[in-house]
């Protein structure tokens, strides 16, 4: 049955995603989320660790239903030449691949940008890979962690004057699918004003760069970057301090006279005309006197409230969120940050949604597929094989 | 000839992530008028600065993010000033701003009004916690934005419970992940506008961006498929994976299968140590205990190593092990050389400096760098009289 037409940006485009994990999933849960079809080719004998790696059933896991709500799956064995000649005949009436695939391994398949394009000249070819498809360094391969390593963010995170520890180890394979998808969505567009199709060659590694770009411009201007805590060079206080129960609050004053509102917040305003922290140079010089004082206010409150207080004062402050924090935040809720998804069991499943709010957006109702739940769909409706080349394919294999 | 020559974009945008939105926008071809006010953009006054020395034109900062932009200024605070906006918005197919909530209808542009008055125009607005954000939320940072998000408390992995959460990279990753997700959304409704000639208005909020972007384990989360919980280390993976220090900086290893501990083995010459683990471990018996005598060997044996050689043996063997790098190593990287990530860009104050370009490369519509940031109020005349770019 054909898929129902959800409206949102991207509806009536159609992507065909060879990915595996999370970042080239992460590609088309955008896509999808603005609204295009987007298929997931997947076989029995290539199954997607996520949905088998510490899980009993396939079609009932947590970590690939995470980042594949609102897809569809195909059965495609694409390792048999009937299945790679299937899967181009799938991409001659679609609009965009994604593939993040072992470096090589698209071409070794068959399934290489030059051949995708003999059955589809206009196709707009995703490929994703730690160091991008080419040159000296992209046989090399590694996880998440790894790109933010080689990309500059982890050296760039860690306490004054120790190694560096590097973000949060899940940090990295979503912002490098969200580049993907970018360009992806440019190429899109171009397409549809002049009917060309392109290559796209995304570098994990890079992604990572460019979200320290202003670092880089300022080493080439001579700063010296090392790990700073929670430092800022254009703020004073800037931190994350400790409040009642483990709980953490972050909070900075961004001017002078944020600075005299913390005082006052703090019940301190002797503070504010306190030469020592007078103005933003002689709070960066006074620096740990000035985090002291205000761990010490911190220190006997509740963090939630501590920052509600501090809001009311007009200083910018949030308290350190926990996951339970995050999943019980009321604002996400209110701005429908999780969604209810209807499972292809029937039953029903929280998730994380969209990023943005925008007028006339996609519908997303659907959990993540069962493995092939959509054969019917793709061989019968986009490939137009009657019930006998579909049975036979099945018993074949090629749809295994 | 790039994606989106002929696309016209009013940035009333003054924060890292609206402009970096631009940046985006403008590096593909967009011509984007960057309204500044009369003493120019807020980070016209952030640096790193020439020779430490702050002006208008000395922010590295700004030089990079307005590559390829127009500076008109515009004083928004009087009636002429948003007069002049309207009639500029009669011109344009998109708007980004990342003002707080509010700060668009003071200037003419009530997001929920927009449809109506203008139609076909595509509405960005960004902001730390998004336009519908409550009193106890109006004001934020970057750092208040990644610890509101969730990835503050979990920084970094294996944190220790006494010591405080840590920032994110640099000063301002919340904005650029917020600056992409805008950036995606606009061209995605630009793209639905070329059949359907209709506009549309997206609210970003920074918190949800970043919240969004640890889907992943959030979604098992919410869904009851994974323990919250108030740990630090709730977001975390099990096993001995880490930055380490090398003879010339440090190192990331990643072991998380068997074929990881076999290459190590193979590497190291199957030493006494490794034969003590048993099969499978890292899958099947991953205890701390395991781990730490894991970790202490791998500390020992990588502190006498160089970090690029080191990475490059191991991933010849399939071991994912790879330098931590630094801005240096970057500017030197035979990879990053080969697919020009690095650009160069000649600007009037700053002189000729490597800017870093994007992370991807496309085979007919290449992002490029044309021109250096604008000089405050530069293309002021021309975009007032309804100039084209030149």
């Amino acid at each position: 049955m054909m898929p129902r037409d959800r409206g949102g940006p991207l509806a009536g485009v159609r992507v065909v995603e060879l990915t595996k994990v999370w970042a080239g999933p992460y590609v088309g849960k955008l896509l999808a989320y603005l609204g295009a079809e987007v298929i997931r080719v997947e076989s029995l004998g290539s199954l997607d660790v996520t949905r088998v790696y510490g899980v009993d059933d396939m079609n009932n896991a947590p970590g690939f239903q995470s980042v594949n709500p609102q897809k569809l799956s195909v059965q495609i064995d694409m390792k048999q030449p009937e299945g790679v000649k299937l899967i181009l005949d799938l991409l001659a009436k679609s609009d965009m691949l994604v593939e993040n695939l072992r470096p090589g391994a698209v071409r070794r398949l068959g399934l290489g940008y030059d051949v995708v394009k003999q059955s589809r000249p206009d196709i707009v070819y995703v490929s994703m890979g730690m160091y991008g498809s080419e040159g000296p360094l992209a046989y090399q391969t590694g996880y998440a962690p790894c790109f933010a390593a080689l990309g500059g963010v982890s050296g760039r995170v860690g306490y004054e004057n120790e190694p560096p520890s590097g973000m949060n180890v899940r940090y990295a394979d979503s912002t490098f699918g969200a580049a993907a998808a970018y360009a992806a969505t440019v190429a899109l567009l171009h397409r549809r004003r002049s009917g060309q199709g392109q290559f796209i060659d995304v570098s994990a590694v890079e992604s990572m760069t460019s979200m320290i770009g202003d670092e880089l411009v300022g080493h080439a201007m001579g700063q010296v970057l090392r790990a700073d805590g929670n430092r800022h060079p254009d703020m004073a206080p800037h931190g994350v301090y400790p409040c009642r129960d483990g709980e953490w609050i972050s909070l900075a004053a961004t001017t002078d006279a944020a600075w005299a509102a913390l005082a006052g917040a703090m019940e301190q305003p002797a503070l504010a005309t306190d030469a020592r922290f007078a103005d933003l140079p002689a709070r960066k010089a006074h620096e740990s006197e000035l985090d002291a004082l205000i761990g010490a206010w911190t220190a006997r409150r509740d963090a939630a409230q501590a920052a509600a207080w501090l809001q009311r004062h007009g200083i910018a402050a949030a308290k350190s969120q926990s996951s339970v924090d995050l999943v019980s935040d009321p604002h996400l809720w209110a701005r429908g940050f999780y969604r209810e998804l209807r499972q292809p069991d029937g039953s029903s499943k929280l998730t994380v949604g969209p990023s943005w709010k925008m007028t006339r957006e996609a519908a997303i109702e659907d959990g993540a597929p069962h493995l092939g739940q959509h054969n019917a769909y793709v061989f019968a409706e986009i490939l137009g094989l009657d019930a006998e080349e579909q049975s036979r394919l099945a018993a074949a294999g090629v749809a295994r | 000839m790039s994606a989106l020559n002929g696309f016209r974009v009013l940035e009333l945008a003054e924060g890292v992530a609206g402009e970096y939105c631009g940046k985006l926008l403008a590096d593909f071809g967009a011509e984007v008028i960057k309204i500044e006010a009369p003493d120019g953009s807020p980070t016209r006054r952030l640096g790193p600065f020439a020779d430490g020395e702050p002006g208008p034109e000395r922010s590295g900062l700004f030089a990079y993010l307005n590559t390829n932009k127009r500076s008109a200024t515009l004083d928004l605070g009087n009636a002429n000033g948003v007069a002049t906006l309207q009639r500029l918005l009669d011109r344009v197919d998109a708007v980004i701003d990342d003002h707080a909530p509010g700060w668009l209808t003071s200037a003419g542009l009530d997001p929920l009004q927009v449809g109506t008055t203008h139609p076909a125009l595509v509405l960005c607005a960004i902001s730390p916690h998004g336009q519908d954000a409550p009193e106890e939320r109006r004001h934020a940072t970057d750092l208040t934005v990644f610890h509101a998000s969730g990835w503050g408390f979990h920084t970094p992995t294996g944190a220790d419970p006494a010591r405080p959460p840590l920032n994110g990279a640099g000063r301002f990753l919340p904005s650029y992940e917020a600056g992409l997700d805008a950036a995606l959304c606009i061209v995605a409704a630009l793209f639905e506008r070329e059949q359907s000639a209709r506009g549309r208005v997206i609210d970003i909020a920074m918190q949800q961006v970043l919240a969004s972007r640890a889907d992943y384990v959030l979604a098992q989360m919410v869904a009851g498929d994974m323990e919250a919980s108030t740990s630090r280390t709730a977001f975390d993976l099990a096993g001995p994976a880490g930055i380490f220090r090398c003879a010339d900086g440090y190192a990331y290893i990643w072991m998380s299968a068997p074929a990881h501990w076999d290459a190590l083995r193979t590497l190291l010459g199957d030493p006494a140590w490794m034969q003590t683990f048993p099969e499978r471990w890292l899958e099947r018996a991953c205890t701390p205990e395991r781990v730490a005598e894991c970790r202490k060997h791998l500390a020992a044996w990588l502190a006498t190593q160089h970090k690029a050689q080191v990475a490059a043996e191991a991933q010849a063997l399939g071991l994912t092990l790879v330098p931590v790098n630094d801005a240096e190593d970057l500017l030197a990287s035979p990879q990053q050389a080969f697919r020009r990530y690095f650009v160069e860009v000649w600007h009037p104050v700053l002189g000729r400096m490597p800017y870093p370009g994007v992370p991807y490369r496309m085979s007919a519509t290449p992002p490029r760098i044309d021109r250096a940031a604008p000089v405050l109020g530069a293309h002021t005349q021309d975009v007032l009289a309804g100039g084209d770019a030149a």
